[in-house]
Order: C-alpha cells, then structure tokens, then sequence
C-alpha cells in the first residue's frame, strides 16, 4: 500500500490526509478480491521500519488505524472474512489498537470465507528470526529441520505461498514483506499510487497474473493458495 | 417447598439431617437476597465485621467464597453424620486462625462462642424474614424445627447450649436486644452494602464479558444495595444512619415475592450449587459440560469483542489486553497475592491462599497446620525482604521494587508441602485423581506430566513459575486468581 504521501502532496494535501484517503482503496480491494474468489488476502500496512517516521505522522497512523477497524469490523465479519494481524508485537503499538485486533480476531476467528492477513508492524525477518528461536525452543535436532518443519514455526504456519505480490505506485523492492513466503511469487508492479488504487486495477492485475506460465523453476510445489480456484 | 409439610414438633428429630427443614431452602431463589441480608448482619456486629475485613476474601475472589460457604452448609445439614463432625472440625480450625485486634484496638475471634451464636442467628433470621418478606411465612411449628436445626449446627460445633436461648420465643428478645445494642455501622457492613456489588468481579464463565458485566452491575449493584437496606430490622438502619429511599420497600418486597415465584419452575431448574458450579467453569477445564460451555464462552467471547467494537470511543484508558501469558507486576498483586483486596499483602491474604487449598484439598489436621506452617514461614521470608518501610505489611510498590528475589526458600518449601499434602498416596506423583481434587480439571496441555502422572519437580516447577514468574495460564491461575 505505497504512494499514501506522494499522493497527498500531488494535491498539495498534508501527508496524514493520504492514509485517510488509502482507507477507501483498501475496502474496495478487499471486496474485489472476496467477489473474485481470492481465498488469502494479505494487506501490508505498516512494517517494522515504518517507525522510524515522524512522531506525529505514526501517532495518527495509529489512530486512523483503529478508527478504520472499528469502523469495518462488523462488515468484515457479516461477508464471512476471517481476519488476523501479523506482528503487532512492539510495545509502541497503542494498547488500545491492540486490543481491538485483538476483538477483531475472536469476532471474525471462526468465519470461513476469504481469510484476510494484515501485516501490521510486520517484517519478514523478524518472522523468520521468530521462527529460528521457536525451533531451538522447542529442542529440534539440526539434522530433523526442513523448509516444511521450519515454515511450520512461523507465524500463522497455515498460511500459503504467495502467489501474487502487488505493489503499488512503481516501486521495485520487497521492502521485508513476508520474506519466507514470497520465494516463489509473481510481481506486479502498477504505477497507480494507493489511494487511487481500485477494484478494476486489482482485477486488471489478477488478469495479467492468469496469463504467466507459472514454472517454479521448474518444480511444481502444491499450489494451495492459487486465488484462481 | 417452603410451606410447612407433615412433620409435626417433637414427631422427628430435631436435628439436621433427613428431612431437614432447612435443607428445603437450599435450591431457593430467595436466598440470594436473604444471604446478603444475613451477611450484613453479620458483618455488622463488631467482632465479626472486623473478621471479615482483616480476613476475608470475599471482596476479591466473591464466588469462589459463595461456593465453598454453599459447599460447607450442605455438608452440615447433609445426612452423613461422619461428613457432618469432619466439616465442623474444619471448621472450627478455619475460624481457630481468625483472631486478631481491630483498628480501634478491639479483640475479635472467630471462636467466640457468643459470635458464633450471633452468626447463627442471622441466618436462621434471615430465613425466616424472607418467607415473610415473600409473602409465605412460615407456621409456627416449622419455625421451632429450623430453629432447633440451627442449634444442633452449634452443637455439632461443640459449642455449649446457652449461646442461643433455649426456646423460639426467647430468641427474639436476644435479637432484638442485639440489633438494638450491639451491632455497629462498621466498615465491612458499609463495604457489602455499597462496594462489593459495584466492583463484584464476573465470574469465570462471563469473564469474556467485561463490558456487558460491568453494565449489568452497574445496574444492579445499587438495586441490590437499596434491597438490602430495605430489609434490615427498623431499629438498626436508625443507628446505623442507613438511607430510607422512598419506593425501596416495595422494591425489596417485590424482589422477594418474585424470587419467591421460583418454586412454580419445573424441579430440577433451580440448583444453587449447580448453578455456581457452571458459572466458575473455565473453558479449558475437562467437566463434561465444559463442550457446551466453552461453545458458549467462545459465542460470549465473540458478542463482547463485537460490543467493544461497536460501541463509541470511550474517553477512559481500557485494561491492557490480557490476552499475554505474562502479567505485570501490579496484576499478580491484585489477582494473586491481595487476596482480601485491601490493597496491601498481609498475613491474611496468605492464608486465604492456604485455606483455600486445605478446602479443596479436604486436609485432615496434621497436614493442614503443615500447610499453614509452611505459609506462615514464607510470610516472615517475604516480610523480611519486602517490607522495607517497616509497616508489618508489604504494598504493591514494595511489592514489584522487589519482585525478582520472590521465590526464596520459604516459597519452594511452600511448594513441596503442596505436593505432599496434594499426593495422598504418597507414591511422589500426582496422578490425576490427586490433580483433579487440587485444580478441579484434568491434566492440562501444557503441564509437564509423564506416564499420567506429575512429578515432583514439575509440580514444583510450575508452582515457582505461576508465584514468581508472573506467568498466566497455568493450573493455578484458576486456584488463586479467578474471582
């Protein structure tokens, strides 16, 4: 979700008027990817190195936060999305924005449609960092670890592979963006800042995805999370 | 059911047992505002208000005290006579331990034989006054049985007839005389009336409910205050200052005959014990109703995360999640340690803890003065390194400047005689019987048990954890902590 700032200061707006206007793209999005059959849904709003910006402009990151998910939770619930937060493990987090994901979790907990991943205070090596101590925790032999048992230590183990990364407003990097999962996925790369971003440029992407001849370097892992099914 | 029946004075036994008159009362509805009533009462006679303040845990941990009080009446007006004299023993060790001074310099002890006459005498009173209140007084003859029940209660406590008058008829000038002359506005009565049921925690069942709980009790607990009051004795709510609302009459009379019209529900309905037994289950305990409890405690855990949701942004800071397995210092006090919620770690607070284990554990008299020794030990070490301002007590700041030198010998000697009184058999494991009888569930996931059966250094282990390391979720977590 790129492009929030950029696209403030296009209309000479404060950089806070961006993240409100990033609200309604995310709503469009995830209604587009429900009615399209997309089955995992991950959001990346706010990552482990997004702390390092203005006091100010965090603060009210994490207000409009929470406002957002009070606001949509009980719609969220009605369409049957199953919705979890990854990370959200540094103090700074307001207890109350915890709390109320938190809620949003237990509310949602047992749905079973479209489940939707919002990384939030999230960094792929922080969840593999997470995932090493778990398995020396828990006093697993060197020789016993593979790809399967280790991916089991992360958080959310149930999670799929990624299969589509999209990033808007043409940046170029993976930004610590579930490292683990991310190793076969395909990217694309739209120019659209965020807040523009909608329901047709998301189809638009899903589209182009259909069309590339998938070949995992030539092995054919389980493809569990392909959203066309 | 709460008319008279047959049973003619002097045709039966005039004692507990078969057919006990006041056994009858034990499923009613009413009781719930005449134990209230009975309670204030009883707290408002000196010796016994400042009891219950200095020991007392009924602040903080309210239904855990309900239960074991409805445990130990129906072991008393049980049939089996063995159960009856070992209760009593218990009993009279329990209240052997409750001595002391009030703030104003005044000896109180629970063994008084005069204070336990009095508090005889409010709960017979109270039984009485709440088949008036309700509209169903009792007839004269099963008025004289229930009283005779009452002083064969006494008896079996191996107090001496006199305490309370020979004849019915006697008995009431010695309660008049009482509430006229002796009983005070005293501090514990002033905490039942008007603090316990603003601050009363939920339950175990409905501690996912934080916000609809405290909106009920909001509702409720100035209702139940005004009730009470209401029904105590004229002259006594005069000397003691206590509010006459205007309507509150009726309303408590109301909230009686309503009570009262309970008994046209089917039977089966209404079981006072099977009721509380449901409302302290856990979601993880292994009763067999726990399936559909815990279906529900999810559903509830569900409709309170909703109604967090939904309702408007409060102005007020909300409690830190206590979704973690870790808690802070400041939360173990409250919940673990200050057991009779006065703010302050005191003697008292541990023996709560050990008498709420020699309960569960049903401990014969050797093993429980182990147990208290044991406490009583850990105290003086916990006394020594924390009290540092010298005031006898430890507070909460002291208490956490402090914490990491906690678990010292005292504790770990704590732990091992609750493994030895807790393996009866002796066979140095706690097999599931034993654990059961303890926690009141089955082994859990995260115990450390092997071959079905807990060792001594795991018991142990988790013990320290759960004392020192603030950690959540371990089988005493319900033990100690839950209300």
């Amino acid at each position: 979700m790129d492009g929030n700032g950029r696209w403030a200061v296009e209309r000479s707006l404060p950089r806070t008027s961006g993240h409100r206007a990033a609200e309604a793209a995310v709503i469009d999005v995830i209604e587009a990817a429900r009615s399209a059959g997309v089955r995992w849904l991950s959001l990346y709003a706010f990552s482990t190195e997004n702390w390092s910006r203005p006091h100010t402009e965090v603060d009210y990151l994490m207000r409009l936060v929470r406002s957002v998910v009070r606001k949509h939770a009980p719609l969220l619930h009605a369409r049957g999305i199953r919705c979890r937060f990854l990370g959200v493990g540094d103090p700074r987090v307001p207890p109350e924005l915890t709390r109320d994901f938190a809620d949003v979790t237990t509310l949602t907990g047992d749905n079973r449609g479209m489940t939707l991943t919002v990384a939030f205070d999230h960094g792929g090596r922080g969840d593999i960092v997470a995932a090493a101590r778990s398995l020396i925790r828990a006093g697993v032999p060197a020789e016993t670890v593979d790809e399967r048992s280790f991916a089991a230590h992360l958080p959310f183990p149930d999670t799929p592979d990624v299969d589509l990364v999209i990033r808007t407003s043409g940046e170029h990097r993976i930004s610590n963006f579930m490292l683990w999962q991310v190793a076969y996925a395909e990217w694309i790369f739209p120019a659209v800042l965020w807040p523009d971003f909608r329901a047709p440029h998301f189809l638009a992407c899903l589209h182009r995805y259909r069309q590339r001849d998938r070949r995992f370097g030539g092995v054919l892992p389980e493809q569990n999370g392909d959203p066309t099914t | 059911m709460t008319t008279a029946d047959g049973g003619h004075p002097g045709e039966q036994e005039p004692a507990s047992g078969q057919g006990s008159q006041f056994r009858e009362f034990f499923d009613d509805p009413r009781w719930a505002p005449a134990l209230i009533r009975a309670t204030v009462l009883e707290a408002a006679h000196p010796q016994v208000g400042a009891a219950l303040i200095e020991n007392s845990t009924f602040v903080m941990h309210p239904w855990r005290r309900l239960r074991n009080t409805l445990r130990s009446l129906h072991r008393m007006f049980g049939d089996d006579e063995p159960t009856r004299l070992r209760e009593a023993a218990r009993l009279n060790r329990l209240h052997t331990r409750l001595s002391g001074t009030d703030p104003r310099g005044r000896p109180y002890d629970a063994m008084d034989p005069a204070v336990r006459a009095w508090v005889v005498a409010t709960l017979f009173e109270s039984t009485v006054t709440m088949c008036r209140l309700s509209g169903q007084p009792l007839e004269q003859h099963t008025m004289e049985r229930l009283y005779a029940e009452f002083q064969a209660y006494l008896a079996v406590m191996g107090d001496k007839a006199g305490h309370l008058p020979p004849t019915l008829s006697a008995f009431w000038l010695y309660y008049d005389r009482v509430v006229a002359e002796e009983l005070e506005n005293t501090e514990a009565m002033r905490i039942i009336l008007y603090k316990l049921f603003d601050h009363l925690p939920a339950p175990a069942l409905l501690s996912g409910l934080p916000t609809l709980w405290a909106t009920g009790r909001a509702v409720a607990g100035p209702l139940i205050g005004a009730v009470t009051v209401a029904s105590l004795p004229e002259p006594f709510r005069r000397r003691a200052g206590l509010p006459e609302m205007p309507g509150a009459r009726t309303l408590m009379q109301g909230a009686y005959v309503t009570a009262g019209l309970a008994r046209f529900l089917p039977d089966g309905w209404l079981r006072a014990d099977a009721v509380l037994d449901v409302l302290a289950l856990s979601p993880d305990s292994d009763d067999p109703r726990a399936r559909a409890v815990t279906a529900l405690h999810d559903r509830m855990r569900r409709a309170g995360a909703l109604i967090r949701l939904v309702t408007p942004l409060p102005s007020e800071p909300r409690p830190a999640s206590r979704t973690g397995t870790e808690r802070s210092a400041e939360e173990f006090f409250r919940e673990v340690l200050d057991q009779t919620g006065d703010g302050y770690l005191n003697w008292p607070d541990l023996a709560a803890m050990a008498r709420e284990m020699s309960t569960r554990l049903d401990l014969a008299e050797a093993e429980e003065t182990r147990l208290y020794d044991a406490y009583a030990d850990w105290w003086r070490e916990l006394q020594a390194a924390l009290d540092t301002d010298g005031d006898g007590r430890v507070s909460a700041a002291e208490y956490a400047a402090a914490v990491p030198s906690l678990a010292g010998p005292a504790l770990i000697r704590v732990a091992e005689v609750l493994f030895d009184v807790t393996d009866r058999d002796g066979d140095q494991h706690i097999d599931a019987d034993e654990y059961r009888t303890l926690f009141r569930t089955a082994f859990h996931r995260d115990t450390a048990v092997s071959g079905g059966a807990c060792t001594r250094s795991a018991f142990i282990g988790d013990f320290l954890s759960f004392m020192s390391g603030r950690r959540r979720s371990t089988p005493f977590d319900p033990l100690l902590a839950e209300a």
